[in-house]
C-alpha cells in the first residue's frame, strides 16, 4: 500500500524542490517571509547600500538657488 | 666607535600629521544620530535662564498625549577650567521631575588627560542607576573604565571597558568589553568598532556578538546633511534600517530634520528660531504606516 502511494505520487510534498521551478518558489518563499532573521538582514543589508548611494550622488542640491524662470 | 646616541640625545621627530584624539567610544555614532529628529508628542514648553556664567536652571512642562503630564526643574553648574566651547569643568547637572525621580551627573577633570564622571539615577524615592566612569584621553587614544550599579553586598556589577586607537588620522579602531555579574550568573560581551573619517564623510561599524550597527554620515554641503543606519540585533533577531536628512537654512532660522525607516515610519520636525526674541518653535510629526498610528507635537524653547 505504501509502494503504491510512493508510485502514484513521486514528487509527493516530503519531497526536496526539484529544478529551477522548485528552486524559485523557495526564493519566493525567502523573500516574502516577513520572520526571516536573515531575509530581513539582506533586505535592510540593500536599503543600507541604497541609502549610502543617494547620501552620495543626490543630495549635493542648493536649497536657496533662484527657481528656474519658465 | 662607542655610542653615538647617547642616553640623553633626542628622538627623531615623528614624520606626518599628528593623529588626533579618537574622543570617546560613546560618541562614534554621534554625527550620524544628530541628523536624525526627536520623537515629538503633545505640547512642550521649555524656559532656559542663565543666571550667571556658571550657574543655568531650566523649567520643562510638558503636556503628553500619551501619558501624565509632567514638570521638570534642571539645574547646571559649570566651573572655571575650560578645555573646549562644549566641556568645563567640574560640571554637576542635576534634573527632577513632579514625581520626585532625579538624574544628577557630576563630571571632574582629576589631570590633564584623566576624567572621571558619576551619574545618579532615581525613580522617586528608590536608586535605579549609580554609575562611575573613568577616562584617560591620550594624544592619539582613549580608554575607558566604567563600573554600573555596583553593589558589594549583592555581589553584582557592570564593568564596561572601551578602548579606541587612531591609527591614521582618518580611521579610528577599538573595541567594548561588557562583563557583568550576578549571583549564580556571570557573562561577557566583546564588540569591534571602527570608524573612517573622511573630508565630508563618516563611516562607522560596530560588530559583536550581540550584533551589528553600522552608520554613514555624509555633509552634502552647507545645507543638507545625510544620515544612513543599519541595526542588526542577533538576540532579538531583529534588523532595522533608517535614513535620515537635515536641512539648514540660517537666512530664513530653519533647520528641518526628516526620517524614513524600515518599520514603516516617516516623520520630519521642522525648527524655527524667531528673532530678536529668544525664543524656539519646534513642530513635529511622526506616522507609522504599519502600525496606523500618528502622533504630532509642538515645543516652545525659551532662552
Amino acid at each position: 500500500m505504501a509502494a503504491a502511494a510512493a508510485a502514484a505520487a513521486p514528487g509527493g510534498p516530503g519531497a526536496a524542490p526539484q529544478g529551477l521551478g522548485g528552486w524559485l518558489r523557495s526564493a519566493y518563499r525567502f523573500a516574502t517571509d516577513r520572520n526571516d532573521f536573515r531575509r530581513n538582514l539582506l533586505v535592510n543589508l540593500g536599503l543600507f547600500a541604497a541609502g549610502v548611494w543617494v547620501a552620495r550622488n543626490l543630495t549635493d542640491i542648493d536649497l536657496m538657488a533662484p527657481q528656474p524662470v519658465p | 666607535m662607542g655610542n653615538v646616541l647617547g642616553p640623553g640625545a633626542p628622538r627623531a621627530p615623528r614624520r606626518g600629521e599628528p593623529l588626533g584624539s579618537p574622543g570617546s567610544f560613546d560618541e562614534l555614532h554621534r554625527q550620524c544620530k544628530e541628523v536624525f529628529p526627536q520623537q515629538m508628542e503633545g505640547v512642550k514648553l521649555v524656559v532656559t535662564k542663565t543666571l550667571s556664567s556658571h550657574f543655568q536652571v531650566t523649567h520643562t512642562i510638558h503636556m503628553s498625549t500619551l501619558g501624565p503630564s509632567s514638570y521638570r526643574f534642571n539645574a547646571t553648574f559649570v566651573g572655571d577650567r575650560q578645555l573646549s566651547p562644549t566641556e568645563a569643568f567640574p560640571t554637576l547637572v542635576g534634573d527632577m521631575d513632579s514625581a520626585g525621580s532625579l538624574n544628577a551627573q557630576v563630571l571632574q577633570l582629576m589631570a590633564e588627560r584623566i576624567r572621571t564622571k558619576a551619574v545618579f539615577q532615581t525613580h522617586q524615592a528608590k536608586f535605579v542607576t549609580w554609575q562611575f566612569d573613568g577616562e584617560y584621553r591620550g594624544d592619539d587614544c582613549t580608554a575607558t573604565l566604567t563600573l554600573g550599579n555596583p553593589d558589594l553586598l549583592g555581589g553584582s556589577v557592570i564593568l564596561v571597558a572601551h578602548f579606541l586607537q587612531s591609527i591614521t588620522p582618518r580611521l579610528v579602531l577599538g573595541g567594548e568589553m561588557v562583563y557583568h555579574r550576578r549571583p549564580g550568573e556571570e557573562g561577557a560581551i566583546l564588540t569591534l568598532a571602527g570608524k573612517y573619517t573622511a573630508q565630508k564623510w563618516v563611516a562607522t561599524l560596530n560588530v559583536g556578538y550581540g550584533g551589528a550597527h553600522a552608520s554613514y554620515y555624509h555633509r552634502a554641503n552647507e545645507q543638507v546633511q545625510v544620515g544612513v543606519e543599519l541595526e542588526a540585533n542577533t538576540r532579538l533577531q531583529e534588523t532595522t534600517f533608517a535614513f535620515g536628512y537635515q536641512l539648514n537654512l540660517p537666512q530664513a532660522n530653519v533647520v528641518f530634520r526628516g526620517l524614513l525607516d524600515s518599520n514603516w515610519s516617516v516623520g520630519g520636525v521642522l525648527e524655527k528660531k524667531l528673532p530678536p526674541l529668544p525664543v524656539t518653535l519646534a513642530l513635529g510629526a511622526f506616522l507609522n504606516h504599519w502600525k496606523n498610528r500618528f502622533h504630532c507635537g509642538f515645543s516652545v524653547i525659551v532662552g
